[in-house]
């Protein structure tokens, strides 16, 4: 049990490096190209570690649907964003922002869907975050 | 060389951040549905494929407006072009942390304060290239409210469901 809550720790550090590290090459180029260096990269090693341990092309993936296939357009916009904000607002704001829009835009989704388990917490939740948000724009 | 961040947020930024967000939201949803057709790795792989392209086809319709901008900025060390390693590392270990007892939930909380605890030390030290930013007492409370609310929603809420 104590690999995977390290692994998992580990996982959210590397989202900070990797936002961190985009943000640089994003000074010396631009935000979109270092989304595009991002994702290329990500795609050799990913090619790597297919070709290398298997299963990269599996066989339900003709099934899927085309809008299935949009996440990685979405994630170039993301990373480009990341890039342009962790430079301007620093590690801390683009982290909890970032995290803040996802947690409320996810409790939108649910609702959206029909899914309402867990509908006092994500309410509760939201309202947090919100108000966190407000205490960014308060003036001293 | 650390800047207080002793004015207020400027709201562009903030609108943007959390509209960033939401694009997450929206990524994550049609990854994991190309994943359960495929698998994490393929996933992963064809999101990066696919991005790579799009980057090109963005990078190429914005072409002009950039050449007119560009300005003479100093050179980016190597490691700078690595930013997707670190990417490609992260979906393989969250899909192993996800498939064990850890689950959804446990899996996107620790990663929260994996992320939350990077964030300080990056910017207490401006690590990896840029600037060095100290927090002041609003900044602190304004992370604990929003780090409070997405516990809530993960371990409580949506994430838990």
């Amino acid at each position: 049990m104590t690999l995977p809550i390290l692994l998992a720790c580990l996982a959210g550090v590397l989202v900070g490096i990797s936002r961190q590290v985009n943000g640089r090459l994003s000074l010396s180029t631009s935000p979109l190209i270092a989304s595009f260096w991002n994702h290329v990269v990500g795609f050799g090693a990913l090619t790597i570690l297919g070709l290398s341990i298997g299963g990269l092309i599996p066989a339900g993936a003709a099934d899927a649907p085309w809008h299935a296939y949009l996440g990685g357009s979405i994630g170039v916009v993301f990373v480009a964003a990341g890039s342009w904000l962790v430079a301007r607002i620093g590690a801390v704001n683009t982290a909890l922002l970032v995290i803040g829009g996802q947690m409320v835009s996810g409790v939108a989704l649910d609702l959206l869907q029909g899914v309402s388990a867990g509908l006092l917490a994500s309410v509760l939740g939201v309202a947090l975050i919100l108000a966190g948000m407000a205490l960014t724009q308060r003036r001293r | 060389m650390t800047s207080p961040s002793g004015h207020r947020l400027n709201p562009l930024h903030l609108l943007a951040a959390f509209g960033t967000g939401g694009l997450l939201t929206l990524m994550v949803h049609f990854n994991g549905e190309l994943g359960r057709y495929g698998n994490a790795l393929f996933s992963s792989w064809a999101a990066h494929g696919t991005g790579t392209v799009a980057a090109l086809v963005l990078l190429a319709v914005l072409f002009p407006w950039r050449a007119r901008n560009a300005g003479v900025k100093p050179r980016a060390p190597l490691w700078a072009y690595l930013g997707g390693i670190s990417g490609a590392v992260t979906v393989m270990l969250t899909s192993f942390a996800v498939n064990s007892p850890l689950a959804l939930s446990g899996t996107l909380a620790l990663g929260l304060m994996g992320q939350v605890v990077f964030s300080i030390v990056a910017d207490r030290w401006g690590l990896f290239g840029l600037p060095a930013r100290r927090p002041d007492r609003r900044d602190l409370a304004a992370m604990a409210l929003i780090v409070a609310g997405s516990a809530l929603i993960i371990l409580f809420g949506r994430g838990n469901a």
